[in-house]
């Protein structure tokens, strides 16, 4: 090789430099050198076997989710012990016949455990432990045990297991837990990243109901154990190398928070029986008149035990294709026309705004022609006279197409809108719907049409455009019973930290209160109490519609009501409904509170396909009162209230209602009767 | 091969296979064949037959390496030194652009996603500093050492402000990176001992700001570990252990290729980028570890050569600075899985996997092989 001689002048400068840097080389070569002779040469030996014999492994222990209490300390939601049986890939000798021996063992083919392995193998890698079954029993364990003397790779797990005792009692509600997908992962980690917490696939989390809204709460902070285990996966004794340090030993799981609900296990339990025991669909809600959430039913239903190991995909499949949607939460996640349960909020609408006062008789024939169209009454003949008490009593329609055209859309609206119709409750349940009560303003601008007056008809009687659900009337019939507050309902009550010490708690919240100047609505005592008393007489009186659930001891208040599920038509009104085929018939609905004078309790029921809410969905309602005032009124249980009430002087809305007075004329609109 | 003499020097025009500098190119040919082999035992563990994604495409990387590398061999690196500002400023606009349109990985803002590639400018800002110091500095004689003037534009912008933006990311690996790069090429050209003395002052200084108002917890806790791994025992601390299991239990010999216990099981972790050592040392044993060792030394020991050789004090410095770069990631790198640095997420050159730590390395060694090429004047 030849250089060019007269350019390295310039490089000259840098000579002595280089020495320097041929030193720091020379060191960093000798120190790696001493390094790996130490590590490798001296220590080797004893590394090596280590390595061969030895490793060391972590592995999770669960942490046990908190336990769900009712209002009582009833246990709702809970854990148990269990054992599950896994399968380290990279431990087994030989896939083929470990596998026919755990099948033996466990009752399960071969080809079936195979096949667990090779698609865990495909989702997770080769070197993670693949769960081949849970929730052992006493004799399978035992059987394993041997087995592990044989075979390498096979290893027996504690586990916790979510458990329901409630079963398919309020599944809906209280949710479920699964494990966490591969897909899943990241965009949980994403969410949760400012958290601080990292979650691991197969971790468990709750997926819907309350274990998915508290499941920050519920859920614990794992543990780790780190152990020495062989080249076969078998669990090492002690630290013989040394090498574990402090590094070696379990941190303990974390359990998580208990949950207390202010729901009551017996109230619960009873609405569930009268869904059971009559074979209704459909769903049921009690509060308290403050918004605690009493018992909270959904129908039909599943076990969400199955979910807690993995559900099976056929029942899957049979869950997701029922027409009954047994997976929905149905008092909020279902909303149907309301039907004549509307009726007692236009009444209030229509005596606050004037159109009647609580004395105003209306004429109520069978049938009103209004513009081209004839609207018809439940009842052929019709009702005659009636005031607001007796129409809601008897559920006139006539009487309610006749507040429909006085009030107009509009004033309708405001009022239904403040009682919370078409209005999410505030419940902390995941995935409420909306419903809807429409306005010509939201009818302009999301059809695009003009508000046509026949509408107010339909409104009136709670058919046309309102959509709603069991919960929106029920607080809106509660926020009538209490003559003004609309509450939020809830139901958790408190977070419990270790030693059940108080963490936060939940208290009940006025979310508008009707009388107040921000309401700007012009409702007066007067105006709660004539509609109240209708409502009274719905179930107490001698024409109510729900007469037949009437108590002994309690007078209950509320309103029937039936929802078409095909279209309407005159013709179909009095076809019988129980002939046609069941997905066709129509929803009943039965709203209230009880006691009638001073609700302490208020209710929601939809009962789906049952024709009518006077025998479908009354006798639930009807359940949960008896349960509330056994439980927490048994001293009511001795009285006879309609005794007490015969022996008073007759009421004074009831004197001007019999006072057969003729009936006033409507101030306004084209009305003219049959 | 045609012989032409000028002015009565014996001079050869030489043809481009016998002008490339096989001194050099032989021991990075031999470390990445290593880098290869144990790629693909890091990759396919017991029990996988098909080929895995990752060694595949390190493969093309390679390949496209080496295109990088020939192309940049044939440019004359004065053309490099002569636009050295340009691509400097373009460079610094890149990481720019990062702080705003950059992808957000680990935590840390890195990368520009050109579609076809993820880009991150802060890798190849250690060339543009490396080019920039030497335009500047071989402009200059500082026989007696540099002193507070002449270092203020080198070391406060021409590093400092990558420096700073690189560890607002942040990426605290990389941004020290930089500043050790450029410190090793400043030290080199020689600075006053009254200074060192002072810098060091200012280091430990630095230092104790940093760790009270600059760095982030996750860093901290990363020092925190490395002076006690038993804080740590289930993150760092546990790496380090395992990786120390590793190396050790290959013993003289190794445990052989694809046998090696610790890396086939699930006990390293990022075996094929920031641990490959690791797998290496404990399948081919002491033997083996020494030997890539000793491969290294003698790239270095060349370059120290093309260095000494060079035809100006551009191509000197060029060579220091690709051979600093190298230098201190393979320490780094080495130090943390035998046990002797703290874990940090720095991969070995050449080795470990990595498409754009291939195409940026390659480059740089490109531009040492052009400084090689060109101690012939023709």
């Amino acid at each position: 090789m030849s250089y060019l001689p007269g350019n390295e002048l310039e490089v000259k400068e840098y000579q002595p430099r280089f020495r320097l840097l041929y030193l720091i080389m020379g060191i960093t070569f000798g120190v790696f050198f001493i390094r790996l002779w130490y590590l490798q040469v001296l220590q080797g030996e004893e590394l090596r076997a280590f390595s061969e014999q030895n490793s060391i492994k972590e592995s999770k222990i669960p942490a046990p989710r908190g336990i769900i209490y009712d209002r009582n300390g009833e246990v709702l939601v809970e854990n148990l012990p269990g054992f599950q049986v896994t399968l380290s890939p990279q431990y087994v000798g030989n896939l083929t016949e470990t596998a026919e021996a755990l099948g033996a063992a466990l009752n399960m083919s071969p080809q079936q455990i195979e096949g667990i392995v090779q698609r865990s193998r495909r989702v997770n890698g080769p070197f993670r432990a693949v769960r081949i079954k849970e929730n052992l029993s006493r004799e399978e364990i035992f059987n394993i045990e041997i087995l592990k003397q044989d075979y390498t790779g096979i290893d027996i797990k504690e586990t916790v297991l979510r458990s329901y005792p409630l079963r398919e009692n309020g599944a809906q509600f209280f949710g479920y837990v699964s494990e966490i997908s591969k897909r899943q992962l990241p965009r949980l980690n994403e969410r949760y990243a400012d958290r601080n917490i990292r979650f691991q696939q197969g971790d468990i989390i709750g997926t819907t109901g309350l274990e998915e809204v508290y499941d920050l709460d519920l859920r614990g902070k794992d543990g780790i154990s780190v152990s020495q285990v062989d080249a076969h996966g078998r669990e090492a004794i002690g630290d013989p190398m040394g090498l574990l340090g402090s590094m070696g030993g379990v941190t303990p799981a974390t359990p998580g928070q208990n949950i207390v609900l202010t729901i009551d296990k017996d109230i619960q339990e009873a609405a569930w029986q009268a869904f059971q025991s009559l074979g209704r669909i459909g769903g049921a809600v009690a509060m308290k008149a403050n918004g605690e959430i009493l018992a909270w039913v959904s129908a039909p239903s599943f076990d969400p035990n199955e979910f807690a190991t993995g559900i099976a995909p056929d029942l899957w499949r049979k869950l997701i294709n029922d027409p009954d949607k047994p997976l929905r939460n149905k008092p909020i996640q279902d909303h149907n026309a309301p039907g004549s349960t509307f009726k007692p909020l236009i009444a209030l609408a229509a005596l606050a705004e004037g159109a009647i006062s609580p004395n105003t008789i209306v004429s109520c024939p069978g049938a009103l022609r209004f513009g081209s169209r004839t609207y018809h009454d439940h009842l052929r003949g019709g009702h005659g006279n009636l005031n607001v008490m007796q129409a809601i009593e008897r559920s006139s329609n006539v009487f309610f197409y006749k507040m429909g055209i006085a009030l107009g859309i509009d004033p309708m609206f405001r009022y239904c809108d403040q009682l919370g119709i078409g209005r999410r409750t505030g419940i902390e349940l995941p995935r409420e719907r909306t419903g809807l009560m429409p306005s010509s303003a939201w009818k302009k601008a999301n059809i695009g049409e003009e508000w046509q007056p026949g509408e107010n008809l339909s409104v009136a009687i709670g058919q046309g455009f309102v959509l709603t659900n069991p919960l929106q009337l029920a607080v809106a019939y509660n926020a009538i019973g209490t003559e003004g507050k609309v509450v939020r309902p809830f139901v958790v009550k408190r977070v419990l930290g270790p030693d059940n010490k108080v963490l936060r708690e939940f208290e009940p919240e006025v979310l508008r209160d009707l009388n107040s100047p921000e309401a700007q609505l012009k409702i007066k005592p007067e105006h709660y109490r004539a509609v109240k008393e209708g409502l009274r007489r719905v179930v107490n009186g001698e024409a109510g519609t729900a007469r037949a659930s009437k108590l002994k001891y309690i007078e209950m208040a509320g309103k029937t009501g039936t929802s078409q599920v095909m279209g309407f038509s005159a013709d179909q009104i009095y076809a019988s409904c129980e002939a046609r085929p069941k997905h066709q018939r129509h929803h009943g609905w039965f709203i209230g509170y009880a006691p009638a004078d001073k609700p302490e309790i208020a209710f929601g029921v939809l009962a789906e396909h049952a024709c009518h809410g006077s025998s479908g969905a009354a006798p639930i309602a009807k359940a949960m009162v008896a349960a509330y005032v056994a439980k927490y009124r048994p001293e009511w249980l001795e009285r006879d209230v309609h005794k007490e009430a015969r022996e008073r002087a007759p009421r004074p809305s009831e004197a001007n209602a019999d006072a057969n007075t003729a009936p006033t004329q409507l101030p306004e609109g084209p009305i003219e009767g049959e | 091969m045609l012989g032409v003499g000028i002015q009565g020097a014996q001079l050869e025009e030489r043809g481009f296979f016998r002008k490339l500098d096989w001194n050099f190119i032989l021991p990075l040919l031999v470390l990445q064949v290593i880098g290869i082999i144990n790629l693909y035992s890091a990759t396919h563990g017991f029990g996988s037959d098909s080929t895995d994604r990752l060694f595949i495409s390190q493969l093309f990387w390679l390949l496209k390496g080496w295109i990088v590398f020939l192309i940049v061999t044939l440019i004359d690196y004065q053309f490099f030194i002569r636009l050295a500002y340009v691509i400097y400023g373009l460079n610094l606009l890149a990481l720019i652009a990062v702080i705003f349109v950059g992808k957000v990985a680990l935590g840390a803002q890195r990368w520009l996603d050109l579609g076809f590639f993820a880009y991150q400018p802060s890798e190849s800002m250690k060339l543009c500093i490396i080019l920039v110091l030497a335009r500047h500095l071989s402009q200059r004689s500082f026989a007696d050492g540099m002193g507070i003037k002449d270092l203020l534009l080198p070391l406060g912008a021409v590093i400092g402000v990558p420096f700073l933006i690189t560890a607002e990311q942040p990426d605290l690996g990389t941004a020290m990176m930089l500043l050790i790069i450029g410190s090793s090429i400043l030290f080199f050209v020689k600075i006053r001992r009254s200074i060192l003395v002072a810098l060091a002052v200012l280091g430990i200084f630095s230092a104790t700001g940093a760790w009270f108002f600059g760095l982030r917890d996750y860093q901290k806790h990363r020092i925190y570990t490395f002076l006690d791994p038993n804080q740590d025992p289930r993150g760092k601390g546990y790496n380090s252990i395992q990786s120390r299991i590793a190396v050790g239990s290959g013993q003289v010999f190794g445990k052989g290729f694809r046998k090696g216990t610790q890396s086939q099981l699930e006990f390293l972790p990022e075996r094929h980028t920031d641990f490959i050592y690791s797998v290496l040392s404990e399948e081919f044993g002491f033997v083996g570890s020494m030997f890539t060792l000793s491969i290294f030394g003698l790239l270095f020991f060349t370059m120290m050569r093309i260095a000494q050789h060079a035809r100006d004090k551009a191509g000197a410095i060029i060579t220091v600075g690709v051979m600093a770069a190298l230098f201190w990631h393979m320490l780094i790198n080495v130090g943390m899985v035998i046990g002797l640095l703290p874990i940090v997420g720095v991969p070995l050159p050449l080795l470990s996997y990595g498409g754009s730590n291939m195409l940026t390395t390659m480059a740089a060694l490109g531009m040492v092989s052009s400084v090689s090429y060109r101690k012939y004047l023709f």
